[in-house]
């Protein structure tokens, strides 16, 4: 993979919340096509670099370069969301088609389209009417994953994705990541903290210790 | 109904200034329930009533109209975004729980609501009645503000709404997107803050707190989705707006907490409903049930419109020194006279109507305390059961004021009216610094066709009027009381 291919590139960087660095002298590439597993135990500052990564937290310090192809699609952990809105599958998606859509304009037919693309590709038509708060975990990360899709991303960056579901939808999940990398061409990065979630599934793997990332290697 | 909509209606802005209060706080009321901020919605009115009390205080205000209401309302917006400010503050810096703030200030309100109120030697009445929730005081130039505040608090929401949904329902992700989420908030709480701080000064802490709440938990346990929610939650503050003045009109309750216990009717019905829907067995529609809660709305409205439109249910009233008109058929009531030498227009109720005049372009009919004294007895004396022909059909048969009972005969009879007309002549209305209204009315009632004179009487007096800040207020509170004292008094 070439390094102009990069999509963002860390290049020594810290990051932390005031001036307290948290994740310290990360350097890594976000290249598209490729599905990363970023792994950690609780506390070793997974969510800080995710921020980082996001634009939602400045470097301490060090750099960040961003292509200007880089769009990125982020899905949160999904208990985040509260379940209390009266939000169907299709409108939590629609939100995200809605991303370069300036306020004064209602949501139009293009957006609707993308978002039933978007549904598609994670096979999540079927439960789409249904209100998100009525959803199993399993399909409310479909409709996550596929609100990132509908903002037609260049990288996805997905917080704990496999948290607290079966193993069958934890395989069906990675499955829909490992179509997302190949058929979209998308740099997909996960964050989790299982390492037999993403073992053999992954493109390669990232391991987080105490803010410093300690290892990289092929899956 | 005439009372309520008529073009000299007593109530009408009262009844449109609550509408306002409850559709705006209702739509708004929903993002609090859903972002979890109910106790936000008891303590910010709260303050807004401190704020109040405190400017009431602060100009020991007695009875001066626009002024001090001006000023209420600065106070008002001033505690109402000053607790805001201090909530926010105190959330982002993070040492310690929303609700303990939330709590505080509620408690710190209303104690300062209190204390300013007992320190107030003159104005306990205005702050009672606001705190009551007594919606019968709303000037015009309230309801202006409050007619401008709402068009303009709901083009806001309705551009912004995609905006407002992103920061409230997932923050994080709005700002990987591009959005700014602090904004769309700072907009979501503008918009309450200044929906709060009006509702207060119309309605009361109670009312605006009651239409935050109820409605959009109602409308939350049906609704299919979140603009049918929006929608039904408006759709029931509207109806119990309306309904509930209605009943505190005829039961003689006070306006707001009535409005209040409709809304918590509305709230209990559609909760069970949705416990029954939600049983082993039976199909979700939530769309079905979004139907429903709109079916009740209208039912609730028709039923509304028809007691709108009924009549007191109360006995009669004694006829007094009246005559026995059997016979003679409905009574007329020509055009009074005003002789007091002072114009005593009313502004209009419609704050678009009273445009031209504030460019100087003012044309056409102008609304005049003569003329709500002519429809008040009509009303008047159709509760002692006289047959009258009716305000508009008067208006539309006499369309000239009349110098005497003889010529109002005359004038009657030339508009085709057959049977006895009421002329009053109207000599005194002055207020008093002391709260108290001077008047001196004549009535006669004369036989249209001989101009034989059938019966005289007489209001004279002072009669109170102490929570009256405008024209139209005054009329409220004395119109009854003078026709009393001219048609009973022997």
């Amino acid at each position: 993979m070439s390094a102009n291919d990069a999509l963002l590139r860390l290049v020594d960087a810290s990051f932390g919340y005031g001036a307290m660095p948290i994740v310290r002298g990360v350097s890594l590439e976000v290249v598209p096509g490729e599905l990363v597993a970023l792994l950690g135990s609780n506390g070793s500052g997974k969510t800080t670099l995710v921020r980082g990564l996001l634009g939602l937290l400045p470097p301490l310090a060090g750099r960040v370069e961003r292509s200007p192809r880089l769009r990125l699609g982020y899905v949160p952990q999904r208990e985040t969301l509260d379940p209390l809105y009266p939000l169907s599958g299709f409108d939590v998606v629609l939100l995200g088609a809605c991303r370069d859509l300036p306020f004064y304009r209602p949501t139009g037919a293009p957006e609707r389209e993308r978002t039933r693309s978007a549904l598609e590709a994670v096979r999540a038509v079927a439960f789409s009417g249904r209100r998100y708060g009525q959803l199993s975990g399993g399909q409310r990360q479909r409709i996550l994953i596929a609100r990132a899709l509908a903002t037609q991303p260049t990288a996805l960056v997905l917080d704990e994705p496999t948290a607290g579901v079966d193993p069958e939808t934890e395989k069906a999940i990675v499955e829909v990541l490992q179509e997302l990398r190949t058929e979209h061409r998308l740099a997909v990065w996960m964050v989790t903290h299982q390492l037999e979630a993403v073992i053999g599934r992954v493109d390669r793997t990232l391991v987080l210790e105490e803010g410093r990332l300690q290892s990289g290697r092929g899956a | 109904m005439e009372l309520l909509f008529g073009p000299g209606l007593l109530f009408r802005n009262a009844v449109i200034g609550g509408l306002c209060v409850a559709i705006v706080c209702s739509l708004l009321g929903v993002y609090l329930v859903l972002r979890r901020l109910v106790l936000l919605g008891v303590a910010l009115p709260q303050a807004g009533a401190a704020g109040i009390a405190a400017a009431f205080w602060i100009s020991a205000h007695a009875h001066q109209p626009g002024g001090a209401h001006t000023g209420a309302l600065l106070g008002s917006l001033v505690a109402t975004f000053g607790a805001l400010g201090l909530l926010v503050a105190g959330q982002r810096s993070g040492r310690s729980p929303a609700e303990w703030g939330v709590g505080a200030l509620f408690a710190i309100a209303s104690s300062a609501t209190v204390l300013f109120v007992a320190l107030n030697p003159s104005g306990d009445l205005e702050v009672t009645n606001m705190l009551r929730g007594e919606l019968l005081t709303v000037s015009d130039a309230d309801l202006l503000a409050l007619l401008v505040a709402s068009a303009l608090s709901l083009a806001l929401f309705f551009s912004f709404r995609r905006e407002i949904l992103l920061a409230s329902f997932d923050a994080e992700f709005a700002r990987t997107i591009g959005r700014n989420p602090a904004r769309a908030d700072a907009l979501l709480f503008g918009l309450l803050g200044g929906a709060i701080a009006l509702g207060v000064m119309e309605a009361g802490p109670l009312v605006v707190f009651g239409f935050l709440v109820l409605p959009p938990l109602a409308a939350l346990r049906v609704a299919p989705g979140l603009g049918a929610a929006m929608a039904i939650a408006a759709a029931i503050g509207a109806v119990c707006s309306l309904g509930g003045f209605s009943l505190a009109y005829r039961a003689d309750l006070p306006t707001g907490p009535t409005s209040v216990a409709l809304a918590a009717v509305f709230w209990l019905a559609l909760t069970a409903f949705a416990r029954w829907r939600a049983r082993p067995g039976r199909r979700a529609s939530p769309r079905a049930a979004g139907l429903v809660a709109l079916v009740l709305c209208v039912v609730a409205a028709l039923g509304c419109g028809l007691v709108f439109g009924m009549e007191p249910a109360a006995p009669p009233l004694s006829r007094g020194t009246l005559p026995d008109l059997a016979g003679r058929g409905p009574v007329a009531v020509a055009r009074f006279r005003n002789a007091t030498g002072v114009p005593l227009r009313i502004e209009s109720g419609n704050p678009l109507r009273e445009l031209p005049r504030v460019i100087g372009r003012g044309s056409g009919e102008e609304w005049t305390v003569t003329d709500a004294l002519q429809a008040q007895a009509s009303h008047e004396l159709a509760l002692r059961d006289i047959a009258v022909s009716g305000f508009e059909a008067d208006r539309a048969a006499m369309t000239s004021v009349p110098q005497d009972a003889a010529s109002a005969a005359t004038l009657a009879r030339d508009g085709g009216v057959t049977g006895p007309v009421l002329f009053g002549c109207l000599r005194r209305f002055t207020v008093t610094g002391t709260g108290l209204l001077l008047v001196h009315l004549d009535l006669s009632l004369v036989d249209s066709s001989s101009g034989d004179v059938l019966w005289t009487g007489q209001a004279r007096g002072p009669f109170s009027v102490r929570s009256a800040l405008t024209t139209r207020e005054l009329l409220v509170d004395a119109a009854p009381a003078i026709f009393a004292q001219a048609f009973d008094a022997d």
